[in-house]
């Protein structure tokens, strides 16, 4: 059970209140040099930076570090997919017509998740985000393997973070996907983060994350076991007092009229037979959540 | 921020999400020219496919199949590489007092994907011949037990234990189904010159492509290169992938031959019959009305033997098999010719159970004698970066339990469900990753049923010694231990207990 709750390192943090200079957004190809800009900014905790910029090369081994992380990701879509099918309201309108869905996943380190869901059939594109310049060259350079994310300009990384990020101001402009996932617990004001990143989300589109819950097992699996005695996550790529429950996450969306009802579901990893969903385990360990906006 | 600001911020840094830092200008252009007319291209598109397959047997033909019909998967881009011309194939037909010599038992599993994937239908069914009962005992002590390597229970009476099936008939169905099904590229009549690796462009790197050349000089690119080209796999060498095994100094003699009934059991209950000589196993096996096909495992020379006798001494020979002791067989094995009068004066000394053995063999269709060696092979493995295996690709089996054909199905059927999982999980289809739950499901399965069948055939080729009377202990013990059978074979199949 303890190992059940191993956790991986996390796609790159966004900070919340990060105030990068506005250029990272302007036109240009200069995504490649502009470390130096990220760290000097008053906001961004370079070490972080730097640690999970440590990573970058082993990102994409599914047999090294990441591979807990990547056997996850298939879980994600099945979690959007049911959080999707719970409700007859849809973002996307007219069913006859198959509409295609817009996804923006912020903190998207490597890729993982950006690259698969922009492999699917009924996505129209994925908008990708992450502070790490070093993480992005990374994801780029993989996307590069796969002819079809080349060709149909599905797939779009962006350095930044979702407050470089242009307020959208229309629905055409919206998500129906924005996805953060094990991004929250890396989040030093996770209220007014949730808050900017909920106004990506599209009327009837959906907020989904993954997360751990901060309780003695997941310090004693993810820091104590993980990075401390067995040394499979590197050290110092979690911090415990950041972990958010699923309770206070719920908390924060009570009583906002324009979100829904919660969906959320943990989720367990077994060696030798994957990850499980196992009902109550949000409680204790990993979980994915996923919120509707209504209005 | 203006409300276009977002598309013009991400317009602006599609360009730059792609290339490398140095040559944003230059790679501009030649992004475009990559994804332009070949022609003002110096080098070509590259040809790409989601699946490439190279093979168009029955484990090759069924996966291309399940693929297209699966409406998840039948959007991917296939390409069929086939050395032989595919249109005599398809358009195969003998009378129906004619059958190839080249036959398969069709578990009822794997009858019953065949029927998923539409297929099926597509077989000339009057050809196919369903057999509910199954005959084994030991040429040496005469024991006997009954084999079920179909089910994972023990069939009831009266239910189909597997269907005899000519290959031939097999892949014009699945050749007439996917012709139905279409979009798929066929290069058939096509030799494969070489495989290698694709290259790394500025905008594009496909250095962990499999390339596949063919003669004239056309290249294709696959996101997943399926090796169903049989036991000497091209593709298997391709990815480095080491088969290990043995040959078993036997030859498999196979013919059609013209019974003098249609069984024991009529049209309605069929049975199929096998015998343990110390040489190795002989089975006669069902075909629709008289006739039935021939499985003689032997050694190399009494096999050049038995292909060189007159049709009435062959006869005599193959009832001999079924009928007379091992050391009678051994001595008709070593007349030039003369097996028939042998073979009746014999009989008359031979107490016979008649009911328990095949009928009489009256006649053998001509041209249908022939043999090829036995060997038993593993490759270590089945998958590797953009590269999978199935079939005699992954594993050659001795032919006595009839499981050669059924486990490149089962290989099919399972790989056919990963790519569908991968797909509709956004995965990369060609990553090891992606491929790693058809290893799983399938290596241990295979290995079970390859070391069993092995056992079993060097437990039987032994004439005399004490390995007799506990090998027929044996027999009886496997026979009834029916239900830890069930269970191992569940194990190995991955349908272990679920935890959750």
């Amino acid at each position: 059970m303890a190992l059940g709750l191993l956790r991986q390192h996390t796609p790159t943090l966004l900070r919340h209140g990060l105030r990068a200079s506005r250029t990272a957004s302007a036109a240009g190809p200069a995504i490649l040099t502009a470390p130096a800009r990220w760290t000097s900014s008053s906001s961004v905790n370079a070490d972080e930076i730097s640690h999970f910029n440590a990573l970058a090369s082993t990102w994409w081994d599914a047999h090294g570090s990441s591979r807990i992380l990547h056997l996850m990701n298939p879980l994600r879509h099945d979690f959007i997919r049911s959080c999707r099918s719970s409700s007859p309201v849809s973002s996307t309108s007219a069913p006859s017509s198959a509409p295609k869905l817009r996804y923006l996943d912020i903190g998207c380190g490597g890729g993982i998740f950006a690259e698969s869901a922009a492999r699917l059939l009924d996505t129209s594109t994925v908008t990708a985000v992450d502070p790490s310049p070093l993480i992005l060259a990374v994801a780029k350079q993989h996307a590069q393997k796969d002819p079809t994310l080349m060709s149909r300009q599905k797939l779009t990384y962006l350095n930044a973070s979702i407050e470089t990020l242009p307020t959208p101001t229309s629905p055409a402009e919206q998500f129906d996907i924005v996805s953060l996932f094990e991004v929250i617990e890396h989040v030093d004001q996770p209220a007014a983060f949730l808050d900017r990143c909920g106004a990506f989300v599209k009327p009837g589109g959906w907020l989904v994350m993954s997360t751990i819950a901060r309780t003695w097992t997941s310090w004693l699996t993810t820091n104590l076991v993980a990075e401390d005695l067995l040394s499979v996550v590197p050290k110092g790529t979690h911090d415990w007092h950041k972990y958010i429950n699923e309770d206070e996450l719920r908390g924060h969306f009570r009583g906002k009229s324009e979100w829904g009802a919660p969906r959320v579901v943990g989720v367990v990893y077994v060696p030798g037979l994957g990850w499980k969903e196992v009902g109550g385990s949000e409680k204790i360990g990993n979980y994915f959540f996923g919120i509707q906006r209504i209005a | 921020m203006l409300p276009q600001s977002m598309d013009r911020l991400i317009r602006s840094r599609i360009a730059a999400a792609y290339v490398c830092r140095s040559c944003t200008r230059r790679s501009q252009r030649r992004l475009l020219r990559d994804y332009s007319s070949a022609s003002a291209a110096p080098r070509p598109v590259p040809d790409t496919y989601d699946v490439v397959c190279v093979g168009g047997g029955p484990a090759g033909l069924s996966l291309l199949t399940a693929l297209r019909a699966n409406p998840v998967t039948s959007h991917l881009r296939i390409a069929l590489v086939e050395a032989q011309d595919m249109s005599k194939t398809r358009s195969w037909k003998l009378p129906p007092n004619k059958f190839s010599n080249r036959c398969s038992s069709l578990t009822p599993s794997s009858a019953l994907f065949l029927d998923k994937i539409g297929a099926w239908d597509h077989l000339e069914r009057s050809r196919v011949q369903g057999y509910q009962e199954m005959q084994v005992w030991d040429g040496v002590s005469g024991a006997r037990i009954e084999f079920d390597w179909a089910a994972d229970s023990s069939p009831a009476a009266g239910t189909t234990i597997a269907y005899m099936t000519e290959n031939l008939n097999l892949t014009s169905g699945l050749l007439k189904r996917l012709a139905e099904l279409g979009q798929v590229s066929v290069f058939d009549d096509a030799k494969v010159e070489r495989i290698s690796y694709g290259e790394k462009t500025e905008a594009l790197d496909l250095g962990q492509w499999p390339v596949v050349h063919l003669t004239g000089g056309r290249q294709l690119y696959a996101r997943l290169l399926v090796g169903a080209d049989g036991a000497n796999s091209p593709v298997r060498s391709f990815a480095g992938i080491e088969a290990q095994g043995w040959d078993y100094g036997r030859h498999g003699l196979v013919a059609t031959l013209e019974m003098e009934g249609e069984g024991w059991g009529g049209d309605q209950a069929k049975i199929a019959y096998q015998r343990f000589l110390p040489t190795g196993p002989v089975a006669m096996l069902p075909l629709p009305g008289n006739y039935s096909t021939l499985v003689w495992s032997t050694t190399p020379e009494n096999a050049a033997l038995l292909k060189s006798l007159s049709a009435k001494d062959f006869l005599a020979t193959v009832n001999a098999a079924f009928r007379l002791s091992p050391t009678d067989l051994e001595f008709m094995h070593t007349q030039g010719s003369g097996q028939s009068d042998e073979y009746a004066w014999r009989m008359e000394h031979t107490p016979v159970d008649h009911e328990a053995i095949p009928q009489t063999a009256i006649g053998v269709q001509e041209g249908t004698i022939a043999s090829f060696p036995l060997k038993m092979r593993h490759a270590d493995t089945y998958i590797g970066e953009r590269v999978a295996l199935v079939g005699d690709a992954a594993h050659t089996i001795h032919p006595l339990a009839g499981q050669g054909l059924n486990q490149g199905q089962g290989d099919v059927q399972s790989l056919s469900k990963t790519i569908e999982y991968a797909v509709s999980h956004g995965q990369d289809i060609g990553a090891r990753m992606s491929l790693e739950p058809y290893l799983s499901e399938r290596y241990a399965a295979n290995h079970l049923l390859l070391g069993v069948c092995d056992k079993i055939h060097k437990l039987y080729s032994v004439g005399s010694g004490p390995l007799v009377p506990l090998r027929s202990l044996g027999l009886n013990a496997v026979n009834a231990m029916g239900p830890l059978k069930t269970f191992i074979m569940n194990q190995a199949a991955g349908n272990g207990i679920k935890v959750f």
